[in-house]
């Protein structure tokens, strides 16, 4: 008995909502990050359900998947590289006190 | 006979993945954050295996639980790290953020759930063959502009970090 594919996408949404929960909640701003690459790895979960499970004709979730890899991994890279730019401007990681730019 | 096998699987996964991503929210130590998305990276790495598509698990493991992690753990390395100062804003309306989640978590739970599985079944054998001739004949070009994206990022995060020479 395989697993249906609904419960992928369930766990999927789930771990997707608990990224979204923590970039909202968090002030520090690499556990921002953090939440971010959660919520894309929920993505790349439900895009692998898909692509095995739905369709029975190629691999192009999978393809994507592979994509989102690359773009995480420039993301997080340069993401770290503006936390420590700016730490070394003024200090501090919370997001909240970060507001020199702000109107 | 073995059938009840891979659904106890899932169950255990499922458990461990939704436990470690709400501790990477709630966790106070960042440290701990840190590991505990490790943690779900792997929990995650292994739904994919159980999903047939070792390749990208594989790709899992090495970009996500090797290198991404390490560079958040770098990032740590090098802020400091208060004790947790909690959102403000979403602790004093607990009770109207319940009015609104719990509709929509409803409505998410239903939604996914009418997603069948496709009547055709999958073909057996692994994903290494599709993956690869789909991303070598169909997605060469865009194969080549992440390349190139790698690179930019590389380059900015370099001069990002880079400390004035004066």
């Amino acid at each position: 008995m395989a697993v249906p594919l609904g419960a992928f996408i369930a766990v999927s949404a789930v771990l997707f909502f608990i990224g979204t929960a923590g970039v909202l909640v968090r002030r520090n701003a690499v556990v921002i990050l953090m939440s971010v690459e959660l919520m894309l790895n929920a993505t790349n979960l439900a895009l692998v359900a898909f692509s095995r499970r739905y369709s029975s004709i190629d691999e192009r979730g999978s393809v994507f998947v592979v994509f989102i890899f690359v773009v995480a991994a420039a993301e997080v890279a340069v993401g770290l590289a503006i936390v420590l730019s700016a730490y070394r401007n003024k200090p501090t990681v919370d997001v909240d006190e970060i507001k020199q730019m702000r109107g | 006979m073995y059938d009840f096998i891979e659904p106890a699987l899932f169950a255990a996964l499922t458990i461990a993945t939704i436990a470690s991503g709400a501790g990477v929210v709630l966790a106070n130590r960042i440290t701990t954050s840190a590991l505990l998305m490790a943690f779900t990276f792997l929990n995650v790495a292994a739904m994919f295996l159980l999903l047939g598509a070792e390749t990208v698990a594989m790709f899992q493991v090495l970009i996500y639980v090797g290198a991404i992690t390490v560079l958040i753990l770098y990032g740590v390395m090098f802020t400091p790290q208060s004790p947790r100062p909690y959102g403000l804003f979403f602790q004093t309306q607990k009770w109207w953020a319940a009015v609104f989640v719990v509709p929509i978590a409803i409505f998410v739970a239903l939604v996914s759930f009418t997603f069948k599985d496709s009547a055709t079944v999958a073909p057996r054998g692994g994903d290494l063959l599709p993956l690869a001739t789909s991303v070598f004949r169909d997605f060469a070009f865009p194969f080549e502009v992440a390349s190139v994206l790698l690179l930019a990022a590389m380059v900015g995060a370099i001069v990002l970090v880079k400390r004035d020479e004066e």
